[in-house]
């Protein structure tokens, strides 16, 4: 029998390899200790990322996030997108509030309520004096419950070559501050984005329960990390689901 | 006791013997002098001491041109953590004790241990007494003995008492110096998800600074905001003096009241080294340089227009608003037999007008310029100064 925790490995596996494939040559990624040990190498290196994102952020709300996030995961050309995903998609969170900064600094995009903006993906040190200025964003209260929403992204966008699809985001909330959540769900979302998983018109239904589901699969992408009481043993911490087709 | 502002007028008009102090017809104008309160923790050492002999020398001087209001409430600022954590500290540690026989050292001592203990009391532990703070003025009787003992000082030095014994709180809460700034688009409030509150002028280029952190705590910017967002505006001048340790913070508090609309001058005060070197009073090691030491040594030796006058001469004039020189006791014997030569009233006096002579040391701001006044004093080749400046300023 195959366990969930040996799923979430293949998964994370398929990650590293996909942003990284040279990692599959000095770490065995189908053992638990070797994936372990490229994720500490990542994590390592994830301090000194060459390319990154910023995300500034005034207030937040999952789902308007949800909606930014994707808009501007969309704006990022595919050659900056390859770039951004060899250091898996690192983006830093500042406490901040857009509205005061749009005179000193172009970002690559606002959210339509000016509760948050974001810069690049780019070399590190164009985001230093953004940085120098802001501070880190602290979300350390736990991640909030809210009834089940439907979010409709890129709604702007030209959706010519695609039909729009409908999809169930998953978050979990069990032990998830706001700041883990954020994290989780950016990887989980710009780069479903640029694997054109989500896209011009798609809806996605965002529920929230203690654990993901594991009955709400299959997923077309997964966020799989550690938890902090235990690195090594793996949880879902939000997914996309396959295409639905019911109301 | 009853809150207060102290405010202290210009003569009348018709005692105003020279007319371009104000224009005529105009309305005095009205300062406000805000310095940096010291926490009531410790013994003043000397750079404490020179923060407020430059305050009431400028209080004093410019008190004769314009309105002015002294604005020093210690009740502010006891909401800090560093000061409740004190407290919280004393009373686990020391528990019921009679903090009257103590002496500002004693107290001090007990500090640094508290600062040496390096422990952080939690939200709940320090409640109670911000609250008992907040809801009526009180003062822990360690706190409340250091003050006791910093109003005679003053009272020693002829120093005006803007009111250390008197609850005195800020005009705003702090939910409500939030709202207004918030308003205002200054300020960043992330405690809805866990995180701090900022000061936000990052739309002027100056870096997001914390107020209150993510347990609600605020720290000494939020209360100097509380006390000063409502107050300055109402003032043609708002005079802030401190430490130039605290630039960055100071730089980012004038931008914010002029944001609200007061007019403010900063007035940055170097601190005074000793053996060469800025120490913190949390660190203790204060010895035989407290104000305490320095008025029980030079108090035997001079009367009180001499001590007065003297350490106004040093601690303005001669140590200037840097921090080059270190306190040296020799150098402060020189002041005072300075002074003591300026009261003999060997030479002739200056003939000039009180207004006209204080009006020659405020450049281009309404509040009178404590190191040019005092330097002037010095100054060969000039008249002495007149008994009326030397009492209304200086004794």
């Amino acid at each position: 029998m195959t366990t969930s925790q040996e799923l979430f490995r293949a998964q994370v596996a398929r990650r590293i390899l996909t942003a990284r494939p040279e990692l599959a040559t000095r770490f065995d990624l189908l053992t638990a200790d070797g994936l372990l040990s490229a994720r500490r190498e990542i994590t390592r290196a994830a301090s000194d990322a060459k390319v990154l994102a910023v995300c500034v952020l005034r207030d937040f709300d999952l789902p308007a996030w949800v909606r930014a996030t994707c808009a501007f995961a969309a704006r990022v050309e595919p050659s900056a997108a390859a770039n951004w995903r060899r250091d898996f998609t690192r983006t830093v969170f500042l406490a901040g509030n857009p509205v005061n900064l749009t005179d000193r600094f172009a970002f690559d995009h606002v959210a339509d309520d000016g509760s948050a903006a974001w810069q690049g993906p780019a070399d590190a040190g164009a985001s230093t004096a953004l940085r120098r200025l802001l501070k880190l964003f602290d979300g350390a209260a736990e991640l909030p419950t809210r009834p089940s929403t439907v979010v409709r992204v890129l709604a702007d966008r030209d959706r010519r070559g695609r039909a729009p699809v409908r999809r169930e985001l998953h978050v979990a909330t069990a032990g998830v501050t706001i700041a883990n959540c954020l994290v989780h769900l950016n990887h989980l979302l710009v780069e479903a984005v640029a694997d054109g998983i989500v896209g011009p018109g798609d809806e996605l239904v965002v529920r929230q329960a203690p654990w993901l589901p594991a009955s709400a699969g299959p997923f077309a992408a997964l966020r799989i990390d550690g938890t902090s009481e235990r690195p090594d043993h793996l949880r879902a911490y939000t997914a996309l689901t396959e295409e639905i087709h019911d109301a | 006791m009853q809150t207060s502002l102290h405010t202290a007028s210009a003569p009348a008009p018709a005692r105003r013997s020279h007319a371009d102090a104000v224009p005529p017809g105009a309305a005095h104008p009205r300062v406000l002098l805000a310095p940096i309160t010291v926490t009531p923790s410790k013994p003043l050492t000397p750079s404490h001491l020179k923060g407020l002999l430059w305050t009431d020398v400028m209080y004093r001087a410019t008190a004769q041109l314009a309105e002015v209001t002294y604005r020093y409430s210690p009740t502010t600022y006891h909401l800090t953590e560093q000061t409740l954590g004190f407290w919280e500290h004393l009373d686990r540690t020391v528990g019921d004790t009679d903090y009257s026989g103590l002496t500002e050292e004693d107290i001090g001592e007990l500090y640094v241990g508290y600062r040496s203990e390096g422990r952080r009391a939690g939200p709940a532990a320090l409640r109670p007494y911000a609250e008992a703070v907040e809801l009526h003025g009180w003062v822990h009787p360690a706190s409340a003995r250091v003050l006791q003992m910093w109003a005679a000082h003053y009272a020693r030095l002829g120093m005006h008492d803007a009111g250390l014994l008197a609850h005195q709180p800020p005009e705003l809460g702090l939910e409500e110096v939030i709202d207004r700034l918030g308003a205002a688009g200054m300020c960043l409030d992330q405690r809805a998800y866990g995180g701090p509150v900022f000061l936000d002028a990052t739309r002027y280029g100056l870096p997001l600074r914390q107020i209150v952190d993510a347990g609600g705590r605020p720290n000494y910017l939020a209360c100097v905001l509380r006390e000063l967002v409502a107050l300055a505006p109402r003032f043609d001048e708002t005079v802030l003096l401190y430490d130039r340790e605290l630039e960055p913070d100071y730089l980012l508090l004038e931008r914010t009241l002029s944001v609200c609309g007061a007019t403010v001058r900063r007035v940055t005060l170097g601190r005074v080294p000793i053996d060469g070197e800025i120490r913190s009073a949390r660190h203790g090691d204060w010895h035989d340089h407290t104000t305490g030491a320095l008025l029980r040594g030079a108090g035997a030796e001079f009367d009180d227009a001499v001590l007065r006058l003297g350490m106004r001469l040093y601690f303005i004039a001669g140590l200037g608003p840097g921090q080059q020189q270190s306190f040296r006791h020799e150098a402060l014997r020189q002041s005072l037999a300075r002074a003591a030569r300026l009261l003999s009233h060997d030479r002739a006096t200056d003939p000039a007008p009180l207004p006209e002579v204080l009006s020659r040391h405020r450049g281009a701001h309404l509040h009178v310029n404590p190191y040019r006044l005092t330097s002037a004093l010095l100054a060969r080749h000039r008249p002495a100064p007149s008994p009326e400046l030397l009492s209304a300023v200086y004794l």
